[in-house]
C-alpha cells in the first residue's frame, strides 16, 4: 500500500471544487440542487425529478450533427456545443440491439464506466453523458477528425519514418500505460481504436470492452480482442489474465505501423496460433510453463516445434526501429504473459530517448483529410461486425477478412 | 513511471462527485427531502382538483375506498425516516445478494448505488424495494457478473424482469452516469499481505524507515494484545494467526457496515480498510501505520502532524463502522427486543410513506413505458389521464401492501 491516508484528499463537496471541462457538464448536477423546483417543466407524467432536470439541462448543450461512423455498439455523429458551433464534438449513440434485452448494453456501461475514471492527454475525453426520451445514451466524446492509425497505415500516399512511428508508438503506450495504472484493461486495442486530434494527438478510444481488473480471483471472458490482435494466452482460453493482453495488442499496432499491413493475420483462431506461433515459435511448456493447463490449448506435434524466427528477420523487417527498438518490441511479443513487458516496462526502455527523438505531433505526417476520404473510411470500418447473439460473453469484436483484402 | 494510490483516487469519480463532508452530505439530504415533500404536497393537490372535477361524472367512490392520500395534507417523511428505510433496504440488499450468492463487491457495487441514489432521490419518489432489486441487477451487469434478467427476477418472489428493468435508466441518470465504485477490499488485502511478510522478515522496508526488516519483525512478535498491554512474546506462527484472525474480522466488517454506512461518502477506501482493520486489531494497526514513518518522529513536523492526522481521521471513520457500544452491552433479550424494536419502527415509517408517495411516480414499469411512447408520439398520451390514475392507485395500493413482503429465493439456494 502507499502512503495514501497521508495525504488523502480531504473530502469536499463536489461542487465546492473547481472542475476541469470534462467534470462540469456532470457537475451541474450538484450546483443545481439549491433551485431544482424552478427548471421544471411538467410533463404528462407529472414534474421531472432532479436527474431529469439535470439531464435535460446537460442534453440541450448539445446538437447532433452529421454521422461520423459506426462501431459495433453505437453510431458516432459529429456535434457542437449550442452555444458555440465551433467547438464541436462526437456523440456517441448506442444502437438498438435486438440481441441484447437485458436493458442497456453492456458496452455502453463499461465505456462510459471506464472513460468516467480516466483522464490522459492520450485516451479519449468524455465530456458529458446524457439520454434522449427515447432512453438511448448518449455519450459526449471529444471530436478526433484526422482519422485512426489504422487508416495511416494503411494508407499509402501518406509516407512515414522511424521518428514518426517513435511518436505514435509512445502516445500509444502511456495511453495503455495510464489504463493499467487505474486497473483499467482495455482488451481492444487495434489501429482502428486509435483516433487522431486535429493536433496530431493519438487517442485511445473505444472502451467498449474495458473492464476494471481490480479483482483478480474472478474469472474474466477470454473472447475479447479483435483476433488479428489477440495474446495467445486469450486463444488458448484463459479466464485470468491482466495488462499482458493488451501489451500484446499494442505490440501488434507498432509492428503494423513499422510493416504498413497487418501483421498476424488469419482467418480463424487456431490458424491465428499458426500465425503467431510462425513468427514467435511454439507454445510449449519450456518456454511458457503452465501453458499446457490452459483449456483450449493444442500441444505442437513433436516433430513440429516451431523455432522463433532468427534476429535476421527482425532486422529485415524492423529494421527501421534499430537494435533497441527492436528489442523493446519483442519484449511486448513474449508468449508466457508473465514474462512479457508489462506497459511500464515498455515506457522505460532507452528506445524513447534515443535518437532519431520522436517527432512533436503537430508534425506529424497526416492523411489528406476531406469527404472522399471520410467516404472510404466508412466503408472499410463497415468491415466490424458482431457476432449475433449478443451474449456477454462473445464480445469480442471480429474483423470481416472478406472486406481486409479488398 | 508510476501513479500514487493518492493520484488515483483523487481523479476517480467517487472522489469527484461522490465524497462529502458530513455537513455537506446533511445538506443534501435536506434539499431532497424538502423538494420531494413539496412535489407529494403538490401532486397531492392536483390529484384532489381532478377528483372535483370529474366526480360529478365518474363512478362513485365510497370513504372507505378513498386513498387517505386525497382527503388530507399528507404527512411526509423527515430526512431520518428516509434514511431508516433506505438502511433497511441497504440490508436487504446484502441478504438478497448473499442468498443469491453475488460475489462481495458486486453485493457492494449495488448497496452503494442504492445509497447513492437516495441522496438525490426521495423514498417517497421512488419506492426503496424495485430500485434496490433493479440497483442490484445493474451492479451485476457492471462488475461483469454475468446473469441473466430473467434468471435473476425468476429467484426474486413476485418480482418479474420487466419490474428489475423498468427504473434502470432512472438509476443509471440518479448515478450521473457514473458507475465505477472504489472499494476498500483490495486494500484490506494488500495491506495483509504486507503485514504478513513483516511478520515473516521480509518487510520491504520503506527508505525513510530506518529500520531493518528483522528488526520490524521482532517488534511485531512482541506487540500487546489490547492497547496499553504489556509486551508479549509469541511465535511467529501464532502471529500469522492473529493477522488472519484480524483480516477475516475486518473483511466482515467492510461486508456489513462499511458498506450500510456513510463511509464511502466520508472516507477513501485506505481509510476504511485501516479502520476496519483497527476495531479488529487496533494495535496491528497502529503498529501497521506507524511502519510507514521514520521511527522516531517529533510531534511537531509535517510528518509528526500528518502521521497524528491519519491516525485521528482512521479513528474517526472507526466508530462510523463500530457497532453501537450501548447496543454491546445489553443482554440477548434485551439486544432482540431492541431488533424488534427497530423492524417495529421501520414498519411504521413505511406505514406511513404508503401515504406520502409521490403519486406520479408509482408504477415505474409504466412510468418506463409511457416515457418511451412519449418520445415516439409526442403529445399523443392524453387518453383519459385520470382514469389511468385511478386504475394506477388501486394496484399501487394492494402492491404497497405486499411492500415488506419476502423478495427472497422462491426455491432454494440455488435456482
Ligand atoms: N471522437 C470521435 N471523433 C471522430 N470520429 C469518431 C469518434 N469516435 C468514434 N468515431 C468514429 O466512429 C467509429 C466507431 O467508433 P468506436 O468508438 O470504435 O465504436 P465501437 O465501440 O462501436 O466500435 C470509429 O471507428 C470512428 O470512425
Ligand atoms: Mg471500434
Amino acid at each position: 500500500m502507499a502512503l495514501s491516508p497521508i495525504d488523502s484528499p480531504k473530502p469536499v463537496p463536489a461542487a465546492a471544487k473547481a472542475l476541469p471541462a470534462k467534470a462540469k457538464a456532470l457537475t451541474i448536477l450538484n450546483a443545481s440542487t439549491s433551485s431544482p423546483s424552478n427548471a421544471s417543466t411538467p410533463s404528462s407524467e407529472g414534474p421531472q425529478d432532479l436527474s431529469e432536470q439535470l439531464n435535460e439541462q446537460v442534453r440541450r448543450n448539445y446538437v447532433t450533427g452529421s454521422r461520423l461512423g459506426e462501431g459495433t455498439y453505437a453510431i458516432v455523429y459529429s456535434g457542437h456545443l449550442r452555444h458555440d458551433p465551433t467547438s464541436l464534438v462526437a456523440i456517441k449513440k448506442l444502437k438498438v440491439n435486438k440481441d441484447y434485452l437485458d436493458g442497456l448494453a453492456p458496452d455502453a456501461f463499461r465505456e462510459v464506466r471506464a472513460l468516467q475514471e480516466l483522464s490522459h492527454p492520450n485516451i479519449i475525453k468524455l465530456y458529458a453523458v446524457f439520454s434522449t426520451r427515447d432512453q438511448n445514451l448518449n455519450i459526449v466524446l471529444e471530436h478526433l477528425p484526422r482519422g485512426d492509425i489504422e487508416g495511416l497505415m494503411q494508407n499509402k500516399s501518406v509516407s512515414y519514418g522511424p521518428a514518426d512511428v517513435k511518436a505514435w508508438a509512445n502516445m500509444l503506450a502511456k495511453a495503455v500505460w495510464f489504463c493499467h495504472e487505474n486497473s483499467i484493461l482495455h482488451r481492444d486495442i487495434k489501429g482502428n481504436n486509435l483516433l487522431i486530434a486535429a493536433d496530431g494527438e493519438v487517442k485511445l478510444a473505444d472502451f467498449g470492452l474495458a473492464r476494471t481488473f481490480s479483482d483478480p480471483y474472478r474469472p474474466m471472458t477470454y473472447n475479447v480482442i479483435t483476433r488479428f490482435y489477440r495474446p495467445p494466452e486469450l486463444l488458448y482460453g484463459a479466464r485470468y489474465y491482466g495488462g499482458a493482453v493488451d501489451v500484446w495488442s499494442m505490440g501488434c499496432v507498432i509492428a503494423e505501423l513499422v510493416l504498413r499491413h497487418f501483421f498476424l493475420v488469419s482467418n480463424t483462431d487456431i490458424e491465428q496460433i499458426d500465425a503467431i506461433t510462425d513468427v514467435f515459435g511454439s507454445c510449449t511448456e519450456d518456454v511458457w510453463p503452465g501453458v499446457s493447463r490452459l483449456d483450449h490449448y493444442i500441444p505442437p506435434a513433436k516433430d513440429n516445434i516451431k523455432r522463433p524466427k532468427p534476429m535476421i528477420y527482425w532486422k529485415q523487417h524492423f529494421g527501421m526501429l534499430g537494435d533497441d527498438g527492436i528489442e523493446y518490441l519483442k519484449s511486448m511479443f513474449v508468449l508466457d504473459p508473465r514474462k512479457r513487458a508489462t506497459a511500464r516496462q515498455v515506457l522505460d526502455h532507452p528506445y524513447w530517448t534515443n535518437n532519431p527523438k520522436p517527432t512533436p505531433k503537430e508534425l506529424l505526417p497526416q492523411a489528406a483529410g476531406g469527404v472522399e476520404k471520410m467516404a472510404e473510411d466508412l466503408k472499410r470500418r463497415g468491415g466490424e461486425i458482431e457476432e449475433g447473439d449478443g451474449r456477454a460473453d462473445k464480445v469480442a469484436r471480429k474483423l470481416n477478412f472478406a472486406d481486409l483484402k479488398r | 513511471m508510476r501513479l500514487t494510490e493518492d493520484e488515483i483516487y483523487r481523479s476517480s469519480t467517487q472522489f469527484r462527485l461522490w465524497s462529502f463532508t458530513p455537513e455537506a452530505l446533511a445538506s443534501l439530504r435536506a434539499t431532497t427531502n424538502s423538494t420531494a415533500t413539496q412535489r407529494v404536497k403538490a401532486a397531492v393537490k392536483r390529484l384532489r382538483e381532478s377528483r372535483n372535477q370529474s366526480e360529478t361524472n365518474s363512478e362513485a367512490e365510497n370513504g372507505t375506498s378513498t386513498p387517505v392520500i386525497f382527503n388530507r395534507e399528507p404527512d411526509c417523511l423527515t430526512v431520518e425516516e428516509e434514511m431508516k428505510v433506505v438502511e433497511a433496504f441497504c440490508g436487504r440488499a446484502i441478504v438478497l445478494g448473499n442468498v443469491l450468492e453475488f460475489p462481495s463487491n458486486v453485493i457492494a457495487t449495488g448497496v452503494q448505488y442504492l445509497r447513492r441514489f437516495y441522496l438525490f432521490n426521495s423514498p417517497m419518489t421512488y419506492e426503496p424495494k424495485s430500485i434496490m432489486l433493479s440497483a442490484m441487477f445493474l451492479a451485476n451487469k457492471i462488475e461483469d457478473n454475468k446473469m441473466e434478467c430473467a434468471d435473476y427476477a425468476a429467484r426474486i418472489t413476485g418480482t418479474t424482469k420487466e419490474q428489475v428493468l423498468a427504473p434502470e435508466f432512472l438509476i443509471t441518470q440518479a448515478l450521473r452516469f457514473t458507475f465505477d465504485v472504489r472499494h476498500p477490499f483490495r486494500g484490506l488485502q494488500g495491506g495483509h499481505m504486507e503485514m504478513l511478510a513483516i511478520a515473516q522478515g521480509k518487510a520491504a522496508v520503506l527508505p525513510y524507515v530506518e529500520k531493518t526488516a528483522a528488526e520490524f519483525q521482532q517488534e511485531m512478535l512482541e506487540l500487546p494484545t489490547q492497547p496499553g498491554g504489556a509486551a508479549t512474546k509469541i511465535t511467529q506462527r501464532e502471529l500469522e494467526k492473529r493477522l488472519n484472525a484480524a483480516t477475516d474480522k475486518a473483511r466482515d466488517t467492510l461486508k456489513s457496515s462499511a458498506i450500510q454506512s456513510d463511509a464511502y461518502f466520508l472516507y477513501t477506501p485506505s481509510q476504511i480498510w485501516l479502520a476496519a482493520y483497527l476495531l479488529a486489531d487496533e494495535v496491528l494497526a497502529l503498529f501497521y501505520l506507524s511502519s510507514k514513518f521514520p521511527g522516531t518522529i517529533d510531534a511537531e513536523t509535517p510528518t509528526g502532524i500528518a502521521k497524528l492526522k491519519i491516525v485521528a481521521t482512521v479513528r474517526a471513520c472507526a466508530v462510523l463502522l463500530a457497532p453501537d457500544p450501548a447496543l454491546q452491552k445489553l443482554s440477548a433479550e434485551e439486544k432482540e427486543a431492541k431488533r424488534l424494536e427497530e423492524i417495529n419502527e421501520v414498519k411504521a415509517i413505511h406505514v406511513k410513506l404508503r401515504h406520502c408517495r409521490d403519486p406520479d411516480k408509482m408504477d415505474l414499469v409504466k412510468l418506463n413505458k409511457a416515457q418511451k411512447r412519449d418520445a415516439g408520439v409526442e403529445g399523443k398520451l392524453e387518453e383519459s389521464v385520470a382514469k389511468r390514475r385511478k386504475l394506477e392507485r388501486e394496484k399501487n395500493e394492494k402492491e404497497a401492501d405486499e411492500f415488506w413482503g419476502p423478495e427472497l429465493p422462491k426455491n432454494g439456494k440455488k435456482a
